[in-house]
């Protein structure tokens, strides 16, 4: 898949309830590309922007200056090629955990026995095979992050972006789950963007890291992280970039 | 550990224990008839009976009818508003959810209409459909469609924009979208609210039928009264209350069966 998405001076402002425009930018002037087989990593501080730039890559808000171009075509519209693991509140409570990763499909007009398969896989892939039958009220935070995942990795898309889907998993689900888009990755060449608060995941998984930082946010540092030695967390490199990162962004 | 007022069995239990203490204290208190009060209010040992009458009918001639065809015909009454009101409301709700202009103009109207009282509605309702069921059942439409039309705009702007967002993402058209996402995330809300105004509508077709109407519960009252029958406008009385409170619970069956979940 060559797919493309491109930021071109992307600004964004929200208008507050009478309608004003706020003068307020929350973003201001990112330049971004993501490329074919490309993984973007965004850090930066709570509230800085980062969902508010995934949700631009994903068409769901417009720019409020600045253009954003998919396939070299401008994104007007929410599409399946980019799909988005949103940060919270998206799984349909009336749906057990199957039929939410199948709604996608359902949506589509197919056939239960037509998308099973794949809609079990997804289910084993994120750990949640035996809890099929259960419905979002009955899952913990992180149950959902990975239900709201495999709805995501069920549907073919081109470019992949995350908000923070691990954020309430333990040690160990995170690194199964950090391998499976790795894998992932390779296997079916996606893009993926992801936001997260964890210095250490970021390094980790991506080629690309972006540090947004700022009111408005802009992006402060970009780093390529591709190279070999930043896939071993123990690596000499690693722990000095963690270091380095940790140390500038001040979490709150 | 559950405690024992939190089981099911002892709230049910307990409800028993007091309607049975009202009767007893009911019963005792009607002294060889001496008192009063039990001859204005005669205890179920004397109004029961007559439900049992076998060829009891209510009512003069062509009007006459049995206690249970009077409760089919009031309950066919106010389901069939309500349904209706339902359905309606939420069809209606949705086109005007469509457009902002819709809502701008067309919200201001219901907002005076839905707060008139449904029995108000009833000398019009008889010039228009005359005696009969239709005019029970529009009354009790009119008394909950403005209402529920409301609601159902109001909950349609609660639906989290991330459900629309995630079903658009998934490949989801308008269409999709509104069937699939925004009707069953608005209908738990709706049907909530058309359980709290079954109370309003079940007085609404009773004063209907007092008023206005030659059948129904609200009728045996009324010729209870007009008979100076009053075991009759007891037997009445209960039978309302009874059946109220069943279709009460039987709605509410229904919400935690159909539409149990809540979407904040
Ligand atoms: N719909 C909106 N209307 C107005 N302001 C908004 C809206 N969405 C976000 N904001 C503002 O934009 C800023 C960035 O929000 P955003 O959700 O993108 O932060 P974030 O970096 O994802 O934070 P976190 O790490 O806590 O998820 C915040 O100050 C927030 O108040
Ligand atoms: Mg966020």
């Amino acid at each position: 898949m060559k797919s493309n998405l491109k930021c071109i001076n992307v600004s964004k402002y929200f208008r507050n309830n009478n309608g004003f425009k706020n003068q307020e930018y929350v973003l201001k002037d990112i330049k971004l590309e993501i490329k074919e087989n490309d993984f973007i990593t965004i850090l930066g501080p709570s509230g800085t922007g980062k969902s508010t730039l995934l949700k631009l890559l994903g068409g769901f808000l417009k720019p409020s200056t600045g253009t954003i171009y998919f396939n070299n075509k401008k994104l007007e519209k929410i599409t399946p090629l980019i799909s988005m693991v949103f940060q919270e509140h998206t799984l349909f409570p009336w749906l057990n955990v199957e039929e939410n990763v199948a709604f996608g499909f359902d949506l589509k007009g197919l056939r239960r026995k037509d998308y099973r398969d794949k809609v079990n896989e997804s289910l084993e892939q994120v750990g949640l095979f035996n809890s099929k039958n259960l419905f979002p009220h009955q899952l913990s935070g992180g149950m959902k992050q990975r239900v709201s995942l495999a709805r995501s990795l069920a549907v073919d898309s081109e470019i992949l972006l995350l908000d923070e889907p691990f954020s309430s998993l333990d040690i160990q689900l995170r690194r199964n789950l950090q391998k499976l888009l790795l894998s992932i990755k390779k296997d079916y060449k996606k893009s993926m963007v992801l936001v997260t608060h964890n210095v250490e995941e970021a390094i980790l998984l991506g080629s690309k890291l972006i540090l947004l930082e700022g009111k408005p946010a802009i992006i402060k540092n970009q780093m390529d992280v591709s190279c070999s030695s930043y896939s071993d967390r123990y690596s000499q490199e690693f722990l000095a970039l963690q270091k380095d990162l940790e140390t500038k962004i001040e979490f709150n | 550990m559950e405690k024992i007022y939190e089981r099911k069995f002892f709230r049910f239990f307990c409800g028993f224990l007091s309607f049975s203490f009202l009767i007893i204290f009911w019963e005792l208190s009607d002294n060889q008839g001496n008192n009063p009060v039990t001859q204005v209010l005669p205890p179920p040992s004397q109004f029961l009976p007559v439900l049992f009458e076998s060829d009891f009918k209510i009512g003069l001639g062509s009007q006459s009818a049995t206690i249970y065809q009077s409760i089919t015909i009031t309950l066919i009454r106010v389901l069939s508003g309500m349904s209706l009101a339902f359905v309606g409301s939420i069809i209606v709700g949705l086109l005007l959810s469509l457009s902002k202009w819709s809502e701008l103009f067309f919200v201001p109207i219901l907002s005076v209409i839905a707060p008139i009282a449904p029995i108000a509605w009833v000398p019009i309702a008889l010039v228009i459909f005359g005696i009969g069921n239709l005019t029970a059942i529009f009354i009790v439409f009119m008394g909950v469609f403005f209402t529920l039309t409301i609601a159902t705009i109001a909950e349609i702007k609660r639906v989290p924009t991330n459900y629309i967002f995630t079903a658009a993402n998934l490949g989801g058209s308008k269409f999709k979208i509104w069937k699939s996402v925004i009707i069953p995330s608005i209908l738990p809300g709706v049907f909530t609210l058309l359980r709290l105004n079954f109370i309003a509508a079940w007085m609404a077709v009773l004063a209907a039928e007092m008023t206005g109407l030659r059948d129904g519960l609200g009728t045996v009252v009324m010729t209870g009264r007009n008979l100076f029958n009053s075991n009759l406008i007891l037997l009445g009385i209960c039978i309302i209350g009874i059946t109220g409170f069943a279709v009460d619970r039987i709605l509410l069956f229904i919400q935690n069966k159909f539409f149990w979940w809540s979407t904040n």
